[in-house]
């Protein structure tokens, strides 16, 4: 089903639904299928294979690294795979691995359901569910801020190296200590600007009215409630696959 | 010589290039002016030529070195980029050590960089600030900070975005006489962005109008 068109609180109960399951389900076999799932409501909702890629490849690299950190130091368990007789991969360090990092994909691709459709329908449907205007509208308010932050932090490290400092071919622990200390002054700055930005919506009339009223009502169609019923019911199914697996 | 060659350049998630073919030269030892309205690419275009953007086709070269094969801290050894923003290129605990901050990167020994830094701060009269946090003072001193930082470094090319905004009738003259000086003296060659057509006749020897 289009995710255009499913209704904004029905997105939000998947991916409150979707995540809490990655982050409850207790084997590798339910969350692979919970991956599956994530995958088939991106794909049936309009994504395309390519774009689901594209959005999550920045976050290959650290899935990849945390899987092999598990994998290679977590020494419980019976060695699967030795190195001169020392055991490097045990099976309980894969096993966790793979929890780790099927639930991290699991998390950001469940993000991704609720990245279709305008912020507009998500601030009315945060009111009709009685959570406050003003709360509301921050939380989109500050979403929307992250991106002009990545910017501003990227424009800091240029300028930092544009002025002789090197990052690349550095250890990781003088990396992150200058990271650090770029990111200082980003984060002071955006308190600044927090601080202002309230001052301009006020001054905007920004709470003048204390109730605020809305032309469009978000509805709930049958479809939709169908809809979530559907994927409610595969994940409560996909919680039951470890018990098929042992008998 | 710093060479823009048929360069094609468009934001990720946008379809309409804001440069197509585009070429450019600056030479050493002078003051080119780069005006055009809001929008038309004159930020782009410094930051191509800084090396921040890559462009999709064509090439920024800087004495005959592609930008594209240099680390930025390389292209840093030889051009000097002020951004538009100074809050985004303030980034130390004091107004003294936001000077020093590239010096020390250049391995000049500390009393030299002390020394270099003070005739700056002396310059732009921001002697007083001297050991203030950066993100305090008025916008009119971030935009003298941000550029005793650039023109401290004593490259062989500046790249300035807007130097003049914020800066009274005073600090104007002495900066564009500043400019004058380092491209005598030094045969240093600037990119001054500017909007201003009194202060571009006074001190540029050409100007780049870029088309919207
Ligand atoms: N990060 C970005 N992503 C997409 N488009 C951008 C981005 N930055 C700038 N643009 C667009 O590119 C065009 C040129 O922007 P640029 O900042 O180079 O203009 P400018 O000539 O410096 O304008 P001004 O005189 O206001 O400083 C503008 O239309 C702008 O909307
Ligand atoms: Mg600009």
């Amino acid at each position: 089903m289009n995710l255009q068109m499913v209704d904004p609180r029905i997105k939000i109960l998947l991916l409150l639904t979707i995540s809490s399951a990655a982050l409850i389900f207790p084997h590798p076999f339910s969350l692979a299928a919970l991956l599956v799932l994530a995958l088939f409501i991106l794909m049936a909702g309009g994504l395309k294979p390519v774009q689901v890629w594209v959005k999550a490849r920045g976050l290959c690299g650290l899935i990849l690294m945390l899987f092999l950190i598990q994998c290679l130091f977590n020494r419980a368990g019976e060695p699967l795979l030795w190195l001169f007789n020392m055991p490097i991969v045990t099976d309980f360090g894969l096993n966790t691995a793979l929890l780790v990092s099927l639930r991290l994909l699991i998390i950001v691709l469940s993000a991704m359901i609720v990245l279709f459709g305008e912020s507009r329908d998500y601030l009315l449907a945060l009111t009709q569910c009685k959570v406050p205007y003003e709360i509301a509208f921050m939380v989109l308010a500050a979403l929307r801020f992250l991106p002009i932050l990545r910017e501003e932090a990227q424009d800091v490290i240029c300028a930092a190296q544009l002025r002789g400092l090197r990052i690349k071919k550095t250890g990781l622990f003088h990396k992150l200590k200058v990271y650090i200390s770029l990111m200082l002054p980003v984060v002071a700055g955006a308190i600044h600007r927090a601080e202002q930005l309230s001052f301009a919506m006020e001054a905007r009339a920004f709470r003048a009215n204390s109730h605020r009223s809305s032309m469009r009502r978000l509805r709930l169609r049958v479809v939709d409630v169908f809809y979530a019923l559907v994927i409610l019911m595969a994940v409560i199914a996909i919680a039951f696959i470890p018990l098929l697996t042992i008998n | 010589m710093i060479t823009v060659e048929q360069i094609t350049y468009l934001y990720p998630h946008s379809d309409t290039p804001i440069f197509q073919d585009f070429s450019a030269h600056f030479k050493r030892g002078e003051i080119v002016a780069v005006s055009g309205k809001n929008g038309s690419g004159k930020t782009t275009l410094s930051k191509l030529l800084a090396g921040i953007l890559q462009p999709q086709k064509g090439s920024v070269c800087i004495d005959g070195l592609s930008t594209k094969s240099q680390d930025l801290f390389e292209i840093g050894q030889k051009v000097g980029y002020l951004f538009q923003n100074p809050n985004r290129q303030l980034f130390c605990e004091t107004v003294f050590r936001e000077i020093t901050f590239g010096l020390n990167n250049q391995g000049l020994k500390k009393q030299q960089a002390t020394e270099k830094a003070d005739y700056y701060l002396n310059y732009f009269n921001l002697a007083s600030y001297r050991d203030d946090y950066p993100g305090h003072l008025s916008h009119g001193e971030k935009q003298r900070l941000a550029l005793a930082a650039v023109l401290a470094l004593g490259t062989d090319y500046v790249v300035l975005d807007e130097p003049t905004i914020g800066l009274d009738m005073l600090r104007r003259r002495e900066l564009g006489e500043l400019l004058l000086k380092l491209c005598k003296e030094s045969n240093c060659g600037i990119v001054l962005i500017c909007q201003e057509a009194e202060f571009m006749a006074r001190y540029a020897e050409r100007e780049l109008v870029i088309p919207v």
